[in-house]
């Protein structure tokens, strides 16, 4: 259990992500009344629990971000209907602490991601996540705009890391060798 | 609610066009947003492109278009300036082109409203503008001017195909060959049609309970079934599936099996993500590996199964897709 005591609560963790994201400002208005958790898929598999989350965000209790609760979310926008408050936009909340997540290392590792690594692929190369696509293609050079918009972008880190892996996978005896 | 104003209002519609809603697309150019899931199910595609055509309506791709980035944005792997500025660029392409959007993917529709919906946060809408600004410089866009400025007043509407489908439903009727003879169909919207509210003018239109697809259904002569695990999600939870799949495989187990107790003959859904996870044969398997139990019941896409009801030929509808359990049983009782 990580319960934090009255002495340690704070709104800083509350504020830093109404900083990054001010549609945050509304779970706040949070009732912690469970409907979310209740008809959430997440939860009926996992030990995700969005009342546990704001309530833990709200105390200023930042282990949310450690716990691989996050992760689970399935970003169906199920909580934000049956929400009986306006404007708590559970899905964007959990988007962003997987991002503060990602950023302090905690967030999934490169393995997790792997998945991921051709599909990033195709879309810097040709604009579309599966190949060859239903008629015509993207133009190169208009491909190249993808590129330009996503620099600096996460995706082009796990581009890179897919080829870092291949290389390690070379030096390494261990791996066997496809 | 719908701050974007991005979506075609439908009830409009119905009030200046009440006997014939198919006239006011007569003199609109429709654009059907390329889903990359059609690759695999292209009867999704040719199902509505088909129909549309049949109907003498002028429909489109745009060939600038990429992919909605949806899946990127999902997994942190773009910032919401990016997708904006993703989308935007997509926006931009096909509102040259274009009076209305059609969507066969709830997971393209979502992304392209949430795109835009993103734009009313000032610092993101700057950003946003900053990245376009840098594609402007590098000449790439200096065919006509705006091209890279972030539109208020888009012409383009949009509209999802089973809103469509809905709206001219009495025209589609009369568009078909074959009826569904009473088989029990149980129906999947997807959670991206079903709990989104970007798309929505009012709360009363948000929460009231959605049964477009249940009424088309029995216009078609089929007889929709109430299952317990109607609303719940199909697995895929943006790529649970791929990350947790034991847990995710057990929401869509428990999806499909509440759908074959109820004795449905097949499963619907608008939306070819849904349909990816509940009809791949290897996440069946991986069902009745954890689960103990195979389940067999065929699922369609709505727009394959109009090409079917339509009598468009086989390879229009399910020849070329993906393999599904049982799906040539469908097309066969209906078309015999």
């Amino acid at each position: 259990m990580s319960e934090k005591s009255d002495s340690d609560w704070n709104w800083d963790f509350y504020e830093e992500l109404v900083d990054d994201v001010e549609a945050n400002k509304n779970i706040i208005q949070c009732i912690s009344c469970g409907k979310c958790v209740g008809d959430c898929p997440a939860s009926k598999v996992s030990n995700f629990n969005v009342r546990k989350v704001i309530s833990k965000v709200l105390r200023g209790d930042k282990s949310v971000l450690r716990d691989s609760d996050i992760w689970y979310c399935y970003l169906c926008e199920r909580c934000k209907r049956v929400c009986p408050k306006e404007n708590i936009n559970i899905p964007l909340l959990i988007i962003n602490l997987r991002n503060e997540s990602f950023k302090k290392g905690y967030g999934p590792k490169y393995n997790d991601l792997r998945k991921y690594v051709e599909m990033s692929e195709r879309f810097l190369k040709t604009g579309v996540v599966l190949d060859e696509p239903l008629g015509e293609k993207l133009p190169p050079d208009r491909v190249e705009e993808l590129n330009e918009i996503c620099n600096f972008a996460r995706i082009k880190y796990v581009f890179k890391a897919s080829k870092m892996n291949k290389k390690s996978k070379k030096n390494s005896k261990k791996l066997p060798q496809k | 609610m719908n701050t974007t104003n991005l979506t075609l209002n439908l009830n409009r519609i119905k009030e200046q066009y009440p006997e014939n809603p198919i006239e006011y697309f007569r003199d609109k150019t429709l654009c059907l947003f390329k889903a990359c899931l059609e690759k695999y199910f292209p009867g999704v595609r040719f199902g509505i492109e088909d129909l549309l055509l049949d109907l003498g309506l002028k429909v489109i791709t745009c060939a600038n278009q990429s992919c909605c980035s949806g899946t990127f944005f999902q997994r942190n792997l773009i910032t919401r300036a990016q997708f904006g500025a993703i989308n935007e660029r997509n926006l931009s392409e096909i509102n040259q082109i274009a009076d209305i959007l059609l969507f066969s993917c709830n997971g393209c529709y979502n992304s392209l409203l949430r795109g835009r919906e993103f734009l009313n946060t000032p610092e993101v809408r700057t950003k946003t503008q900053k990245i376009l600004n840098r594609l402007k410089n590098q000449g790439t866009g200096k065919n006509y001017s705006g091209k890279y400025e972030i539109s208020e007043n888009f012409k383009l509407k949009f509209l999802h195909d089973l809103d469509f489908f809905y709206l001219i439903k009495n025209t589609l009727l009369n568009a078909l060959k074959y009826d569904l003879k009473k088989m029990k169909v149980a129906v999947h919207y997807g959670c991206h049609y079903l709990n989104l509210s970007r798309d929505k003018d009012t709360f009363d239109e948000y929460l009231r309970p959605k049964t477009k697809l249940e009424e088309l259904i029995t216009l078609f002569g089929g007889n929709p079934v109430d299952y317990q695990e109607r609303e719940s999600c199909c697995g895929w939870g943006a790529s649970q599936l791929v990350i947790h799949p034991k847990e995710a495989l057990k929401i869509t187990f428990d999806k499909l099996k509440s759908a074959e107790n109820v004795g449905a003959d097949f499963l619907v859904t608008p939306c070819p993500t849904c349909l990816y996870t509940l009809s791949k044969p290897e996440y069946r398997d991986k069902m009745q590996k954890w689960y103990g139990e195979k389940l067999d019941i065929p699922t369609i896409h709505l727009n394959e199964l109009i090409a079917i009801l339509r009598g468009c030929e086989e390879e229009r509808c399910i020849t070329l897709r993906r393999k599904t359990p049982r799906i040539e049983e469908i097309f066969e009782r209906i078309t015999q």
